[in-house]
């Protein structure tokens, strides 16, 4: 029941923000704070209560005791689809960084808007509840329900708050996802028809269609549609062209929400349904790929090199990260997958972090462009410092998170590959050529001494704390993310072994 | 006497002959009188095609469809004419050229 | 005639009856309020009175109509339709002049054509049906005064309807000159028995001139030309009976014809179909983009539409257990025709039309989130069911066309039908996205003095759309039952 809870709570409180907008400007985004946090104490409170031990066992398909929470009743019988959550490590990580990401969000949005806040928050909490439902179902109808949903407030945060090219971006954005979502759905749609060929009757579980077998050449193509429902919204090369776009030109929490959360919907679509779902076909395809993902981070590392918009750099440096989830998947052994959770974790926090500066400096300086920037750092000292603490952090810099993660899939993906790694590793040096350049010609040179500008206040800078804390953490002690992701990450392997 | 005394084939080839020149008809006239005469060319046409089988089977329900064609085809053509009326009333005119405003 | 036999039409009795009642109260004494009020209580009775039909069905009373589950759960969808229709008419004829009743008589005897579409299983019943439907909106279209559009287009309308109907008849005739039969079921024995091969030309002809026919009334490309003219120029609640029952009605028609007389047999008719449809869905969305008023995209959306519907047929074609197929074609209907009565209802309320045009263009819609965000939301709650979007009737309709074109393995058809999907998307987004610009043009349309009724209506389309599409499994169990 709390994994229903939880979706409910965030809806009911993003219907409860639109209500308040009418009473008070300054109410909704308290209570979509407070509809975030309880969330967040709900789901920790909740996992308490589990036994130690239930940590470790290896979730089977088959018994829904070995999972940390399930919840399942019937829903559409005529195609056996049920209403179905579960809870294992690997959610339990995701579930933890939406809603951490969310009240980020919330914060960075404090005084920047203006216009309907209440539906705002509404539209920012919806987005969380699809995003949790995704991160939660465990029937691929209710998987792609949630898929959907959480496109359309999303949709919506673009297209009303967005910046000056708003109607184009998030028309991009929603053609580009929900086309792959209709190739999505319509996978999803032929492997329960083979499901139900073999037995007979109709099944969308998860837990079902495991192991469904089919001809090779038929699961060649319906692999092909989950991977490109995926790899569009995690969004590797060369379908990422929706993504500097979209979060450009989006308002400063929707890119939180967008790089820091949306895009690991992808990975996550990636390392539970695609590969789980077609060993055989995963395998085949594991060159084309890994070459996408090193194709992705070195594309993405040289166009953000590129960029003089703020938003634009991070927005690229995005794709080359994600690169590395991809190339981490699909190495397929354990180290390089426990690097691709840890770099989607430690991607999340951190280019958080950089929109949330990104927002800061539009909000301060009503531009974006890093050409009429800089000596910033002499104007604002604490948002300096931050931004050259995450800066570091993008780059790689050992002690962090991001350094973890990108370092286990190298050393995963060498095992496979290594040329590739050699090719990736690359990346990382580009890496540091942008982070230094941003922070270049942002924050140093010489001050224009016209400029008033008023630095990080409280508010801000206990935001940036929990998410420096966040990579600190990840960096210096990532054994409990790892312990948890450990036995879940091991049955994957094991039902999708090459 | 039953069954029908010339070929099928032929009637119904009279009846094609009759349709084609009510459509012809209905997409080269401008006048809406024309097209309205047209439209009943085209559905006696059928109807002929019916009586035409009907006797071919033997059977009364061609007839009885030609009869509801006729029905309907009254219908059809007075409530053309209340339009055709109102056309005129308000366009002056009964070309369809000129007063056709609406557009892709 | 017996007892059973009349209750099985009982349905039709109430609107026949009703329709006399209404002309009897128009000749003593005008006055709308009465017309208003016999004209939905005579649909919501002939709704209900499937009731009491369904005890005795199956029951064939006369070769001409058939008393079953399908027809009386299709019979009873179209009455709501019309009373809805009738609701919503009731705002719309407030802000006209002059004589009114016979506006709603007019409506009701095209709600009776459509029943009878339902129930028809012989050409004479569907001829009827299919004219009693017609030329009941051919007046209803040229209703308004204002202007000269709904004009041009109830002639339009009537004179390509006509030929239309012509060109359907012909079809059947050559096929009763080759099979000697009008009667679907008999048809159905003919073809078996092999009296076909004597003169296949002659009978594939005649199926493809029926299919032109009824193509036509439903609008799928190339017989298309004449729908958004119409639709435009109709009166909002109109254009939303003709795009919802009227093509509907046609649709389960053409269903029954199909199944019924084994037509699916002739794989050259289905591929025929196939054509039409792919060609409906790329050319009705393809269009719909370029358009600048919303009637016209919600017109060229609704060829779409049924461009996906024809893969019902397809699929009950080619499927060895049509089960899926026809079960799917049902859902989609259902849910086709409330989100689409929602959705021109809707446009209808915020277009009320005010001096010599109505305001229908997509600038007129600018900012309506947040000056009317009532009207807006359950706007767009519509055009998202209408882009398939989960949560909603038009996304588990989509579910279940694909399911059924998955089973029988139609890959062309529904590579066609996820390109328009996406196409579709951006012009139902546009709709969105204008109404949540904030736009100075103030549309004095727009007003929030809606009447009851239509309120009520409206809140329970947009609650039935969300019911079936959060919770489907009733509706498609009873279709279950009932195909």
């Amino acid at each position: 029941m709390l994994l229903l809870d939880l979706i409910i709570l965030l809806f009911a409180g993003g219907a409860l923000a639109w209500w308040s907008e009418s009473r008070s400007a300054k109410a909704p985004r308290w209570l979509a704070l407070a509809f975030l946090s309880l969330g967040l104490l709900y789901l920790l409170g909740g996992v308490m209560q589990i036994p130690e031990q239930q940590f470790s066992l290896i979730p089977q398909p088959d018994n829904p005791q070995t999972w940390l929470l399930h919840y399942r009743v019937d829903w559409i019988p005529r195609f056996g689809i049920n209403f179905e959550l579960a809870m294992d490590g690997l959610s339990l990580i995701l579930v933890t960084l939406t809603l951490l990401l969310g009240g980020v969000a919330v914060v960075s949005s404090w005084d920047e808007i203006s216009f309907r806040p209440g539906f705002f928050q509404a539209n920012l909490l919806w987005t969380l509840a699809g995003v949790v439902g995704v991160f939660l179902a465990m029937d691929l109808f209710l998987f792609f329900l949630f898929w959907e949903v959480m496109l359309v407030p999303m949709y919506l945060l673009i297209a009303i708050w967005g910046h000056e090219q708003k109607a184009f971006a998030s028309m991009k954005f929603f053609l580009f996802t929900q086309f792959s979502g209709l190739l999505l759905l319509l996978a999803i749609l032929v492997l329960a028809s083979i499901h139900a060929n073999n037995s007979g009757s109709y099944s969308f579980s998860y837990f079902d269609l495991l192991g469904t077998a089919m001809s090779p050449q038929l699961g060649f193509w319906v692999m092909l549609g989950f991977f490109i429902a995926f790899t569009v919204k995690l969004p590797a090369f060369p379908f990422h062209t929706w993504l500097p776009d979209a979060h450009t030109q989006a308002p400063t929490a929707g890119s939180v929400i967008l790089a820091g959360i949306l895009l690991k919907t992808g990975a996550y679509g990636l390392l539970r349904f695609t590969i789980p779902l077609f060993p055989q076909a995963s395998v085949d395809f594991a060159p084309v790929a890994m070459a996408l993902g090193a194709a992705s981070v070195i594309y993405g590392a040289v166009l953000a090199f590129a960029q003089t918009d703020f938003k634009r750099l991070v927005a690229y440096s995005s794709v080359s990260h994600m690169g590395f989830v991809l190339l981490g998947l699909y190495a397929w052994n354990i180290l390089a997958v426990q690097g691709a959770v840890m770099q989607m974790v430690a991607h999340g926090l951190s280019t958080a972090a950089l929109f949330m500066t990104a927002g800061a400096l539009q909000q301060r300086l009503h531009t974006r462009d890093m050409r009429r920037m800089g000596g910033l750092w002499h104007n604002m000292p604490r948002m300096g410092a931050t931004a050259m603490f995450f800066a570091l952090a993008s780059l790689g810099l050992p002690g962090l998170g991001n350094f973890v993660g990108e370092f286990l899939v190298l050393v995963g993906l060498f095992a496979v590959n290594p040329w590739l790694a050699v090719i990736a590793a690359i990346g990382l040096i580009t890496a540091a050529v942008y982070a230094l350049i941003m922070m270049q010609h942002a924050f140093q040179g010489t001050p224009d001494p016209q400029r008033q500008l008023t630095d990080y206040g409280p508010r801000e800078m206990a935001a940036m704390g929990v998410l420096i804390i966040g990579l600190l953490w990840l960096g210096l002690y990532p054994q409990p993310v790892l312990d948890v992701a450990q036995p879940v990450l091991e049955s994957l392997l094991a039902g999708g072994a090459p | 006497m039953p069954g029908l005394q010339v070929p099928l084939e032929h009637v119904l080839m009279m009846a094609a002959a009759l349709f084609i020149a009510g459509l012809v008809g209905l997409m080269v006239r401008r006048n809406i009188i024309f097209i309205l005469m047209s439209l009943e060319v085209m559905l006696n046409a059928s109807a002929l095609a019916f009586v035409a089988a009907g006797a071919h089977w033997g059977q009364a329900d061609g007839q009885i469809i030609f009869m509801l064609i006729l029905t309907v085809a009254a219908a059809e053509v007075s409530v053309g004419l209340g339009l055709v009326l109102l056309l005129q009333r308000r366009f002056k005119t009964l070309d369809m050229d000129n007063a056709n405003r609406l557009r892709d | 005639m017996n007892l059973a036999a009349m209750q099985g039409l009982l349905p039709l009795l109430v609107l026949g009856l009703g329709a006399a009642v209404l002309m009897l109260q128009i000749s003593i004494r005008r006055q709308l309020g009465w017309s208003y009020a016999i004209t939905v209580a005579t649909l919501l009775l002939g709704a209900a009175a499937m009731e009491p039909a369904m005890q005795v069905a199956p029951l064939q009373v006369t070769p001409l109509l058939r008393v079953d589950n399908l027809g009386l759960f299709f019979g009873s969808l179209f009455c709501l339709s019309g009373a809805v229709t009738a609701v919503i008419s009731r705002d719309y004829l407030r802000s006209r002049e002059g004589e009114n009743e016979e506006y709603f008589l007019l409506l009701l005897l095209s709600t009776l054509g459509a029943v009878i579409l339902a129930y028809s299983t012989h050409v004479a019943a569907l001829l009827l049906g299919l004219e009693l439907l017609s030329v009941a909106l051919y007046a209803l279209i040229a209703y308004p005064e204002r202007g000269t559009l709904p004009l041009e287009a109830a002639i339009k309308y009537l004179v390509l309807s006509g030929a239309a109907s012509a060109t359907l008849l012909f079809g059947f005739a050559l096929i009763y000159a080759a099979l000697g039969s009008l009667e679907y079921a008999e048809i159905a024995v003919q073809i078996s028995a092999g009296r076909a091969a004597t003169s296949p030309a002659l009978i594939l002809m005649g199926a493809a001139m029926v299919f032109a026919g009824l193509g036509f009334k439903l609008s799928v490309v190339p017989f298309h030309m004449w729908t958004p003219d119409v639709y435009e120029g109709a009166p909002a609640p109109i254009s939303g009976f003709l795009a919802g029952v009227s093509k509907g009605a046609v649709f389960i028609a053409v269903l029954r014809w199909f199944l019924e007389s084994g037509f699916f047999q002739y794989s050259s008719l289905l591929a025929g179909i196939t054509l039409l449809s792919i060609a409906s869905i790329l050319v009705g969305n393809l269009l719909a983009l370029l358009q600048t008023n919303v009637k016209r995209i919600l017109a060229y959306s609704s060829i779409a539409h049924l461009g996906y519907l024809l893969i019902v047929l397809v699929a009950a074609g080619v499927s060895p257990e049509p089960g899926l197929a026809v079960e799917a074609g049902g859902y989609y209907v259902v849910a086709y025709v409330i989100t689409t009565l929602a959705a021109f209802s809707l446009l209808g309320l915020i277009s009320r039309q005010s001096g010599d045009r109505e305001y229908d263009q997509l600038s007129d819609l600018a900012g309506l989130f947040w000056k009317q965000p009532g009207l807006a939301a359950l706007f767009t709650v519509a055009l998202l069911s209408l882009a398939g979007i989960p949560l909603t009737a038009g996304f588990i309709g989509k579910f279940y066309l694909i399911s059924a074109g998955v089973d029988a393995a139609l890959w062309g058809l529904l590579a066609a039908l996820v390109i328009g999907s996406a196409i579709g998307i951006f012009y139902y987004l546009r709709i969105i996205y204008t109404m949540t610009t904030v736009g100075e043009q103030a549309n004095p349309g727009t007003t929030a003095d809606m009447l009851v009724g239509s309120r009520l209506v409206v809140y329970l389309l947009i609650f039935a759309m969300l019911y079936l599409g959060i919770v489907p499994e009733p509706l498609m169990g009873y279709l279950r039952t009932i195909l």
